[in-house]
C-alpha cells in the first residue's frame, strides 16, 4: 500500500513529494528485494515512454535492516518537468511505484498516481 | 505478475545463448585452425574464410546482445532498466555539479539562441518542410540523368560505328522522358522555394515562459505582391508508434493562436516587408517536451499567399519552458 502524505495529490515543481508504503500479510523473510520509484510515463497513440526521477532498490542488508511492520517513509524533491498533461495524442502522468520481489518469484506491484503542475485538463 | 509469465522470455534467452555459443565455436574453429595448424586447414584465407569469419562473428554479437537483452528484461523492472540505461550497471557517486540544471525532457535551447537577431535578441531557425523533398528530387534527377547520359554516349558511339542498337534506343526513349520530367520538377520546386524570398523571424527573448508577452519581428524578402500573410503560434503534439513493421509518426495541432494577419502588400528587392507584433504565451500552456517517441512542439508559423506563386508556409520552432523556470544562467557546452 502506498499513501501520499500531501493534502492533495497535486504538487508543484520543487515541492517535496512525501509518501509512505508498507506491505502486509507477507513474512519479512520472504521478501527478496524492494524497488521504490517515482516515474513519469506517456500514454496515448505513441509508443509509451518512461522516465525515472527517483529509484531505490533494497536488497540484502539494507532490506534486512528495514522493519516492514511499520510504513516506510520516503521524501523526494520533484523536478521542473515534465508536468502532468492530458492532450489529444499523448498524456503524461506521474506515479509512485513500489515493487516487492518475493523469494518464490512472485512480484507484487502497487502504484499511486499524482499530478505535477496544474496543466491537467484536456486542451 | 507472477507464475510462469517469464517462460517465453527464458526460451528466447536460451535461443540467443545457443546462437552465441554456435558463433563462438565457429569463430574459434575457423580462426584457431587457420593460425594453429595452417597446413591442415580446410578453409584457406580468401572469400570463403572471411565470409565464415564475419557470419560467425555476427552470430556471436547477435547472440550476446539478444541474450543480455532478454535476461535484463526478465530479471529487472522497467524502472531498473531505465536506471541502468541512464547510469550503467555500476552506480557512480554523484559528482558535484556547478552548472545550472536544465528542466528535464525539454529540448535544449542552444540551437535556438546561437543566432543573434538584427533588431531583436534572437533570430529563430527555420524549418522548411519542402527542403527534404527538393533534395530528394534533385538527387534522383541528377542520378537518373547521369545514367541516361552514359547510355546516350553508348548509343551515339554505336551510331558512329554504324551499329544501331535498337534495344538500347527503345529503352532510352522512356528514360530520357523520365529524366526531362524529373529535371523539370526539380527546377520548378527550386524556383518555388527561392522565388518567394526568404523569411526571417526574430524574437525578444528565449526561452518563452507561459503568461508572458514577447516582441516578434517578421522580415519577408523577395519581389512579390503578397495577397495575404498570417503569423500564428501553434502547439503540436507528435507521437511515433509501430504499426506492423512500419514506424509511423502522427502530429496534431492542439493549440492555435493568431498573432497577426496582413492583407495586400508589395515587396521589392532591397525593401523587405518588416512586421512587428507581439506574441503572448497562454498562462496554461504546456511546456515543450521531447521523449523518445512523443513530443510537444511550439512553433511560429508564417503562411502567405502571393500573386503568381503557390501559397507557402514556413515554420519557426520555439522552446517554451515550464512556468517555474525563468531563464538558465548558462547553457551546457
Amino acid at each position: 500500500m502506498i499513501r501520499l502524505l500531501g493534502l492533495q495529490p497535486t504538487y508543484m515543481s520543487h515541492d517535496v513529494l512525501e509518501f509512505e508504503y508498507r506491505v502486509s500479510n507477507i513474512p519479512q523473510n520472504s521478501i527478496a528485494a524492494v524497488e521504490v520509484s517515482v516515474v513519469w510515463l506517456t500514454e496515448g497513440k505513441g509508443t509509451e515512454d518512461l522516465g525515472v526521477h527517483f529509484f531505490q532498490r533494497l536488497t540484502g542488508n539494507s532490506l534486512a535492516a528495514s522493519d516492514w511492520s511499520i510504513p516506510q517513509n520516503v521524501q523526494v524533491p520533484l523536478p521542473d518537468s515534465p508536468l502532468s498533461y492530458e492532450g489529444r495524442l499523448l498524456k503524461i502522468s506521474w506515479c509512485v511505484r513500489v515493487r516487492f520481489y518475493l523469494n518464490d518469484g512472485t512480484e507484487l506491484v502497487a502504484q499511486q498516481p499524482f499530478y505535477l503542475g496544474t496543466i491537467t485538463r484536456e486542451v | 505478475m507472477s507464475g510462469w509469465w517469464f517462460v517465453g522470455s527464458l526460451g528466447e534467452a536460451l535461443f540467443f545463448a545457443s546462437f552465441f555459443l554456435i558463433g563462438v565455436m565457429c569463430f574459434t574453429t575457423i580462426v584457431g585452425w587457420q593460425f594453429l595448424s595452417p597446413t591442415t586447414q580446410v578453409v584457406r584465407i580468401g572469400y570463403g574464410f572471411w565470409l565464415l569469419t564475419i557470419v560467425s562473428a555476427a552470430f556471436t554479437v547477435m547472440g550476446a546482445v539478444g541474450f543480455w537483452y532478454r535476461v535484463l528484461k526478465v530479471a529487472t523492472s522497467d524502472e531498473h532498466r531505465e536506471i541502468i540505461a541512464k547510469h550503467g550497471l555500476v552506480s557512480r557517486p554523484n559528482k558535484p555539479r556547478n552548472k545550472v540544471l536544465l528542466p528535464p525532457m525539454v529540448p535544449l535551447l542552444t540551437p535556438f539562441t546561437d543566432s543573434p537577431g538584427a533588431k531583436l535578441a534572437y533570430r529563430l531557425p527555420g524549418e522548411w518542410p519542402g527542403t527534404g523533398a527538393l533534395i530528394s528530387i534533385g538527387l534522383f534527377a541528377m542520378a537518373w540523368n547521369a545514367m541516361i547520359a552514359v547510355f546516350c554516349v553508348f548509343a551515339i558511339g554505336g551510331l558512329f560505328r554504324g551499329e544501331i542498337q535498337y534495344r538500347l534506343l527503345i529503352l532510352l526513349i522512356p528514360g530520357i522522358y523520365i529524366g526531362l520530367r524529373s529535371g523539370q520538377l526539380f527546377f520548378r520546386s527550386y524556383v518555388r522555394e527561392i522565388g518567394i524570398g526568404s523569411t526571417t523571424v526574430e524574437i525578444e527573448d528565449l526561452p518563452l515562459v507561459p503568461g508572458r508577452t514577447y516582441k516578434l519581428l517578421l522580415v519577408q524578402y523577395g519581389r512579390l505582391v503578397i495577397k495575404k500573410l498570417s503569423i500564428r503560434l501553434v502547439c503540436e503534439e507528435e507521437s511515433t508508434y509501430h504499426f506492423g513493421t512500419d514506424v509511423r509518426t502522427e502530429r496534431e495541432v492542439v493549440r492555435l493562436q493568431n498573432i497577426l494577419e496582413l492583407g495586400r502588400s508589395r515587396i521589392d528587392w532591397g525593401r523587405p516587408l518588416e512586421l512587428e507584433c507581439q506574441v503572448s504565451i497562454p498562462s496554461d500552456a504546456m511546456h515543450s517536451f521531447q521523449s523518445i517517441h512523443n513530443a510537444i512542439h511550439w512553433k511560429i508559423i508564417v503562411e502567405g499567399e502571393a500573386n503568381r506563386w503557390p501559397s507557402y508556409s514556413r515554420s519557426f520552432p520555439v522552446i517554451v519552458y515550464p512556468l517555474v523556470r525563468i531563464k538558465p544562467v548558462s547553457q551546457p557546452s
